[in-house]
Protein backbone atom coordinates (compact mmCIF):
# COMPACT_ATOMS: atom_id res chain seq x y z
CA UNK A 1 0.00 0.00 0.00
CA UNK A 2 1.02 3.14 -1.15
CA UNK A 3 1.83 5.50 2.50
CA UNK A 4 -0.04 8.00 2.66
CA UNK A 5 1.42 11.45 5.14
CA UNK A 6 -1.73 12.84 7.37
CA UNK A 7 -1.82 16.44 7.18
CA UNK A 8 -0.03 18.33 10.41
CA UNK A 9 -2.31 18.83 13.32
CA UNK A 10 -5.16 16.47 11.53
CA UNK A 11 -9.04 17.71 10.57
CA UNK A 12 -10.12 15.54 13.35
CA UNK A 13 -8.16 16.62 16.59
CA UNK A 14 -8.13 19.72 15.72
CA UNK A 15 -12.53 20.10 14.82
CA UNK A 16 -11.98 17.96 18.57
CA UNK A 17 -9.65 20.39 20.46
CA UNK A 18 -12.37 23.25 18.50
CA UNK A 19 -15.79 20.84 19.84
CA UNK A 20 -14.27 21.06 23.61
CA UNK A 21 -13.78 24.76 23.49
CA UNK A 22 -16.68 25.90 21.93
CA UNK A 23 -18.53 22.82 24.42
CA UNK A 24 -16.78 24.71 28.10
CA UNK A 25 -17.65 28.03 26.39
CA UNK A 26 -21.29 27.30 25.86
CA UNK A 27 -21.51 25.81 29.62
CA UNK A 28 -19.66 28.64 31.06
CA UNK A 29 -22.05 31.63 29.17
CA UNK A 30 -25.24 29.28 30.94
CA UNK A 31 -23.93 29.73 33.88
CA UNK A 32 -23.17 33.29 33.53
CA UNK A 33 -26.67 33.40 32.28
CA UNK A 34 -27.95 31.71 35.35
CA UNK A 35 -26.15 33.70 37.72
CA UNK A 36 -27.61 36.99 35.75
CA UNK A 37 -30.92 35.63 36.00
CA UNK A 38 -31.28 34.33 39.15
CA UNK A 39 -28.39 36.10 41.15
CA UNK A 40 -30.55 39.67 41.66
CA UNK A 41 -33.21 37.58 43.36
CA UNK A 42 -31.73 34.87 45.73
CA UNK A 43 -28.12 35.34 46.09
CA UNK A 44 -27.58 39.88 45.91
CA UNK A 45 -31.20 40.80 47.12
CA UNK A 46 -31.04 43.21 43.78
CA UNK A 47 -27.97 44.59 44.76
CA UNK A 48 -27.34 47.34 41.55
CA UNK A 49 -23.56 46.82 41.32
CA UNK A 50 -23.79 42.53 41.51
CA UNK A 51 -26.46 42.80 39.30
CA UNK A 52 -24.77 45.22 36.44
CA UNK A 53 -21.50 42.99 37.50
CA UNK A 54 -23.26 39.86 36.43
CA UNK A 55 -24.87 41.60 33.48
CA UNK A 56 -21.02 42.62 31.96
CA UNK A 57 -19.83 38.81 33.07
CA UNK A 58 -22.36 37.19 31.06
CA UNK A 59 -21.55 39.85 27.94
CA UNK A 60 -17.90 38.97 28.22
CA UNK A 61 -18.51 35.45 28.69
CA UNK A 62 -20.86 35.27 25.29
CA UNK A 63 -18.26 37.22 23.20
CA UNK A 64 -16.04 34.31 24.47
CA UNK A 65 -18.44 31.70 23.27
CA UNK A 66 -19.04 33.78 20.21
CA UNK A 67 -15.52 33.80 19.07
CA UNK A 68 -15.20 30.36 19.93
CA UNK A 69 -17.92 29.13 17.83
CA UNK A 70 -16.20 31.16 15.03
CA UNK A 71 -12.81 29.59 15.30
CA UNK A 72 -14.92 26.38 15.38
CA UNK A 73 -16.67 27.48 12.09
CA UNK A 74 -13.50 29.08 10.55
CA UNK A 75 -11.51 25.49 10.73
CA UNK A 76 -14.30 22.93 9.16
CA UNK A 77 -13.68 21.55 5.87
CA UNK A 78 -15.84 23.06 3.43
CA UNK A 79 -18.62 20.36 3.18
CA UNK A 80 -18.96 20.92 7.14
CA UNK A 81 -19.14 24.82 6.95
CA UNK A 82 -21.94 24.32 3.98
CA UNK A 83 -24.07 21.68 6.81
CA UNK A 84 -23.89 24.50 9.17
CA UNK A 85 -24.51 27.46 7.27
CA UNK A 86 -27.39 25.75 5.99
CA UNK A 87 -28.22 25.07 9.55
CA UNK A 88 -27.89 28.76 10.75
CA UNK A 89 -30.26 29.92 7.76
CA UNK A 90 -32.86 27.69 8.42
CA UNK A 91 -32.56 28.56 12.05
CA UNK A 92 -32.47 32.24 11.42
CA UNK A 93 -36.05 31.62 8.94
CA UNK A 94 -37.96 29.95 11.72
CA UNK A 95 -36.59 31.97 14.06
CA UNK A 96 -38.18 35.07 12.33
CA UNK A 97 -41.39 33.52 10.96
CA UNK A 98 -41.94 31.70 15.00
CA UNK A 99 -40.92 35.31 16.94
CA UNK A 100 -42.51 37.83 15.14
CA UNK A 101 -46.44 35.92 15.29
CA UNK A 102 -45.66 34.78 18.30
CA UNK A 103 -45.22 38.59 19.85
CA UNK A 104 -48.52 39.55 18.17
CA UNK A 105 -50.28 36.91 19.48
CA UNK A 106 -48.83 37.87 23.21
CA UNK A 107 -49.69 41.84 22.35
CA UNK A 108 -52.99 40.95 21.55
CA UNK A 109 -53.84 38.33 24.13
CA UNK A 110 -54.02 35.75 21.63
CA UNK A 111 -52.22 33.50 24.04
CA UNK A 112 -52.78 32.71 27.55
CA UNK A 113 -49.41 33.02 28.07
CA UNK A 114 -46.03 36.01 28.72
CA UNK A 115 -44.30 35.14 24.88
CA UNK A 116 -40.98 34.56 26.77
CA UNK A 117 -37.51 35.06 24.57
CA UNK A 118 -36.85 31.40 26.47
CA UNK A 119 -39.45 29.70 24.67
CA UNK A 120 -37.91 31.18 20.25
CA UNK A 121 -34.08 29.94 22.11
CA UNK A 122 -35.73 26.45 22.85
CA UNK A 123 -37.46 26.32 19.06
CA UNK A 124 -34.22 27.97 17.25
CA UNK A 125 -32.13 25.40 19.44
CA UNK A 126 -34.31 22.36 18.00
CA UNK A 127 -34.42 23.55 14.52
CA UNK A 128 -30.44 24.10 14.64
CA UNK A 129 -30.36 20.06 15.94
CA UNK A 130 -32.22 18.82 13.35
CA UNK A 131 -31.39 20.68 10.53
CA UNK A 132 -27.90 19.83 11.47
CA UNK A 133 -28.69 16.43 11.45
CA UNK A 134 -30.42 16.05 8.38
CA UNK A 135 -27.35 17.87 6.71
CA UNK A 136 -25.14 15.54 8.37
CA UNK A 137 -27.42 12.56 7.08
CA UNK A 138 -27.71 13.90 3.61
CA UNK A 139 -24.22 13.88 2.86
CA UNK A 140 -23.35 10.70 4.33
CA UNK B 1 -19.68 17.05 -11.95
CA UNK B 2 -17.98 13.67 -11.56
CA UNK B 3 -14.86 12.35 -10.33
CA UNK B 4 -12.27 9.55 -10.48
CA UNK B 5 -11.65 10.09 -6.68
CA UNK B 6 -13.06 6.29 -5.30
CA UNK B 7 -11.40 4.30 -8.26
CA UNK B 8 -8.16 6.59 -7.79
CA UNK B 9 -8.28 5.56 -4.22
CA UNK B 10 -8.78 2.18 -5.01
CA UNK B 11 -5.82 1.75 -7.05
CA UNK B 12 -3.75 2.84 -4.04
CA UNK B 13 -5.37 0.73 -1.57
CA UNK B 14 -5.80 4.07 0.87
CA UNK B 15 -8.64 3.94 3.05
CA UNK B 16 -10.96 6.90 2.91
CA UNK B 17 -10.01 7.95 6.43
CA UNK B 18 -6.45 8.31 5.14
CA UNK B 19 -7.12 10.35 2.26
CA UNK B 20 -9.34 12.60 4.42
CA UNK B 21 -6.59 12.83 6.83
CA UNK B 22 -3.79 13.64 3.75
CA UNK B 23 -6.59 15.71 2.41
CA UNK B 24 -7.36 17.68 5.76
CA UNK B 25 -11.12 17.18 5.48
CA UNK B 26 -13.76 15.20 6.88
CA UNK B 27 -13.83 11.64 5.82
CA UNK B 28 -17.37 12.25 5.61
CA UNK B 29 -16.46 14.81 2.87
CA UNK B 30 -14.49 12.38 0.87
CA UNK B 31 -17.18 9.84 0.61
CA UNK B 32 -19.77 12.77 -0.48
CA UNK B 33 -17.21 13.88 -2.72
CA UNK B 34 -16.57 10.01 -4.26
CA UNK B 35 -19.89 9.78 -4.16
CA UNK B 36 -20.98 12.91 -6.00
CA UNK B 37 -23.04 14.13 -3.45
CA UNK B 38 -21.03 17.45 -2.73
CA UNK B 39 -18.57 18.83 -5.57
CA UNK B 40 -14.87 20.21 -3.90
CA UNK B 41 -13.96 23.62 -4.18
CA UNK B 42 -11.57 24.49 -6.64
CA UNK B 43 -8.14 24.59 -3.98
CA UNK B 44 -9.70 21.22 -2.18
CA UNK B 45 -9.75 20.02 -6.02
CA UNK B 46 -6.21 21.00 -6.86
CA UNK B 47 -5.05 19.38 -3.57
CA UNK B 48 -6.45 16.15 -4.52
CA UNK B 49 -4.62 16.57 -8.36
CA UNK B 50 -1.47 17.10 -6.40
CA UNK B 51 -2.04 13.98 -4.02
CA UNK B 52 -2.83 11.37 -6.77
CA UNK B 53 0.02 13.54 -9.02
CA UNK B 54 -2.51 13.66 -12.11
CA UNK B 55 -4.00 16.91 -13.64
CA UNK B 56 -7.18 18.11 -12.35
CA UNK B 57 -9.35 17.24 -15.04
CA UNK B 58 -8.41 13.45 -15.53
CA UNK B 59 -9.54 13.78 -11.46
CA UNK B 60 -12.71 15.77 -12.09
CA UNK B 61 -15.13 16.18 -15.14
CA UNK B 62 -17.77 18.28 -16.00
CA UNK B 63 -21.41 15.77 -16.70
CA UNK B 64 -22.11 18.35 -19.62
CA UNK B 65 -18.95 18.24 -21.49
CA UNK B 66 -19.95 17.93 -24.84
CA UNK B 67 -22.59 20.61 -24.34
CA UNK B 68 -20.31 23.01 -22.72
CA UNK B 69 -17.73 23.09 -25.77
CA UNK B 70 -20.17 23.41 -28.13
CA UNK B 71 -21.34 26.49 -26.14
CA UNK B 72 -17.27 27.78 -25.88
CA UNK B 73 -17.45 26.96 -29.28
CA UNK B 74 -20.72 29.86 -30.18
CA UNK B 75 -19.77 32.39 -27.50
CA UNK B 76 -23.03 31.54 -25.66
CA UNK B 77 -21.23 31.16 -22.33
CA UNK B 78 -20.55 34.71 -22.66
CA UNK B 79 -22.80 37.21 -20.68
CA UNK B 80 -24.39 39.03 -23.44
CA UNK B 81 -26.28 42.01 -21.00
Amino acid sequence: MNELKPAANGYQSRTRTNVKRLFYWNGVWGAATALMAVGPKFLWNKAMGFTLLSIALDIAVGIGMILANKKYIAELDELQRKVQLNSMGVTLGVALIAGVPLSVMDAYHVIPFHADIAYLLIVMSITFALSNLYGTQRYR
Amino acid sequence: MKNRLKLLRAERNWTQAQLADALDVSRQTVNAIETGKFDPSLPLAFRVARLFALPIEEIFHDEDRRGSATNMKTGSCIDSR
